[in-house]
């Protein structure tokens, strides 16, 4: 490139930056900005975290002396954390068993291609694309104790008015109500393009065979399904347990802690009772439960498979 | 010259009137009654994943008493409002266009010029170092390039809201606190949009890459010249998701900036809600104008959304 005659120096460089290596040098600037990212704003945060759950920690008056482990002491007698771990387990385990079936009823129902079904598709789809906060300003009026639309509906059938999310033992199950109806056509999507990958001849086969219908979603559609279904069991276990916004926006966790979930605790925690640290100590516990669960899902899923 | 050809089969065409209105008969004969259960379902889906966005636009134009006044009996204006209801004041409100709201300085507007600012900010940037990163993946030498497969992959499988309190952390020590760049600088990279642009990328046929080398193209131009335009559709789908992403990201911006003049339109809906009055009606056009741009880039291309999500969970 340069036309001088090489120096003593020039040809060491040259040597050991060969062509090939050279040509990694480059190819690894293509890499290098997701790599920062990643490092910075995605795996230093856990280890920042660890860290600081094991101090004295506060927005406000930053590290204040090293505890140790006082902080997941402290989570052990914890009833509040307690609560919210079991608050957010009733959540997922009600919310996806409900969610999965309904999507498959429903992907099975609208695979048809026709104009009726190409319709409810989009309109199943309309919450998809809605941001949370949205459909939580929504379904807050429409769950509203005297106002709401729920409470015109019920009357119009007869039915007293009824409270909603601010009834202890209701509110919860109103939110997964809620989030079902947001995240059911994300399921619904991917099980359709899971149905359509199943080759046509092993329906064909089935019927030359005589299974009716429910023998071959029974033999054939189920089975093949298995991965895609694991696939979105997997996911939406991992996106329900880190819930926040309809809490935040609808309840504040109430009544009476019933929807405190974990995510909106660690918030308390860290951004309303200013303890960070302790905040950081829910961080890394919740980091590591979840984890487990999609290990644990990933491990049957191979196994399966 | 092909008009006259034409003409017959117009003729023909004309005598259709009868034939069709036959066809229409027999069609009508031959609807089974499972179709019609099948179309009550189709309305009954229609009705229960819709009502609620109908009654929200629909109530952000009309005023608050009559949106309450109306709720009782359920009837078609408890949705519909009468001719003489329809207002444009609720949105002149919450973006100080009248003294309402200027009294409140309440800034919807100025909220939604800032989702634009971020969004466009996440989403150019995601393309540009995504696009770069998969290419990385799917066509560069690279001694032990599975190791640093891993370590981007992994990243999924970190919780984002759960790791969002030391994420903050970070970002306030680095001084981006109350910016924009807390924002955006997050979410320039993304595992998932990487992986899925991988799979796009590997479908391009590696001999259209050696034409080029002949050529005595370089890396920068392959990626311009052959596999950019190749995976236009890809490119598309990713940013249609990273749009939707991060326009309705809630919790970061909401702790990441407190600044009210820099602050998202999710966030100031959020906060405005809390409030101790409720105004309906101001909730239902903040909710109505954050949620227009997302519905309109659907509408337009479904098509490219749909088939987005499907390769998450089939290819992924």
């Amino acid at each position: 490139m340069q036309g001088t005659a090489p120096t003593e120096t020039e040809s060491a460089f040259n040597r050991f930056f060969t062509w090939r290596r050279r040509n990694y040098i480059v190819a690894f600037m293509f890499i290098l900005p997701a790599l920062i990212n990643f490092t910075l704003f995605r795996y230093y945060p856990i280890f920042s975290a660890a860290r600081s759950s094991l101090y004295n920690y506060s927005l406000l008056g930053g590290y204040r002396g090293f505890i140790g482990f006082d902080h997941y002491i402290r989570m052990w007698g914890d009833e509040a954390f307690w609560n919210s771990l079991r608050v957010t387990l009733i959540y997922v385990g009600a919310k996806i068993p409900i969610q999965v079936i309904l999507a498959l009823a429903l992907a099975l129902f609208l695979s048809k291609q026709s104009l009726g079904s190409a319709i409810v598709r989009s309109a199943i789809m309309a919450p998809l694309v809605t941001s949370i906060i949205v459909v939580s300003i929504i379904w807050a009026l429409m769950y509203h104790s005297e106002q709401g639309l729920f409470q015109s509906v019920l009357s119009s059938v007869g039915l007293p008015k009824m409270r909603f999310i601010s009834h202890e033992n209701r509110a919860l199950p109103s939110l997964t109500v809620m989030m079902i109806w947001k995240d059911v056509g994300f399921s619904m999507i991917i099980l359709m393009a899971g149905l359509k990958g199943i080759p046509q001849v092993y329906y064909e086969a089935a019927i030359v065979d005589g299974a009716n219908s429910w023998q071959r979603f029974w033999n054939v559609t189920l089975p093949l399904l298995r991965p895609v279904l694991m696939f979105v069991l997997v996911t939406q276990v991992a996106f329900s347990f880190q819930m926040f916004a309809p809490v935040y926006q609808m309840t504040k966790g109430g009544p009476l802690e019933s929807t405190n979930v974990i995510v909106h605790y660690i918030y308390q925690q860290g951004f309303l009772f200013q303890d960070m640290g302790y905040a950081s100590a829910l961080s890394m516990v919740t980091l590591v439960i979840l984890l487990i669960i999609s290990y644990g899902q990933m491990r049957i899923l191979d196994t399966d498979y | 010259m092909e008009n006259t050809q034409d003409s017959p089969n117009i003729r023909r065409n004309q005598v259709k009137p009868v034939t069709l209105r036959a066809a229409l008969t027999k069609k009508v004969l031959s609807i089974r009654p499972l179709d019609i259960v099948r179309w009550i379902a189709y309305f009954f889906l229609v009705v229960i994943f819709l009502t609620p966005f109908i009654w929200t636009i629909l109530a952000s134009f009309r005023q608050e008493s009559e949106i309450l006044a109306n709720l009782f009996p359920l009837s078609i204006h408890t949705f519909w409002p009468r001719p003489d209801e329809w207002t444009l004041d609720h949105y002149k409100t919450i973006m100080s266009l009248n003294e309402e709201g200027a009294r409140e300085s309440l800034r919807f507007d100025r909220s939604l010029l800032n989702s634009f600012i971020v969004s466009a900010g996440v989403v150019i940037s995601s393309l540009i170092f995504n696009t770069l990163a998969a290419f990385f993946f799917s066509r560069l030498p690279f001694p032990r390039k599975n190791v640093l497969l891993i370590y981007v992959i992994a990243t999924l499988f970190v919780p984002v809201q759960v790791t969002l309190v030391p994420l903050f952390i970070v970002v306030r020590q680095m001084g981006f606190a109350n910016t924009y760049w807390a924002m955006i600088l997050p979410w320039f990279a993304s595992p998932f949009v990487i992986f899925a642009l991988i799979q796009f990328f590997k479908e391009i046929p590696y001999e259209l890459d050696e034409a080029a080398i002949i050529d005595g193209a370089n890396y920068v131009q392959i990626l311009r010249h052959v596999i950019m335009p190749l995976s236009v559709p890809g490119l598309i789908t990713m940013s249609l998701l990273e749009f939707q992403f991060i326009w309705n990201l809630f919790l970061w911006p909401l702790i990441a900036v407190s600044n009210k003049n820099i602050q998202v339109i999710q966030v100031t809906l959020a906060l405005t809600q809390t409030q101790r009055t409720t105004f309906w009606g101001r909730r239902f056009a903040g909710a109505s104008l954050a949620s227009v741009p997302v519905i309109i880039l659907f509408m337009l291309l479904q098509r490219y959304y749909t088939e987005g999500i499907a390769q998450t969970g089939v290819k992924g």
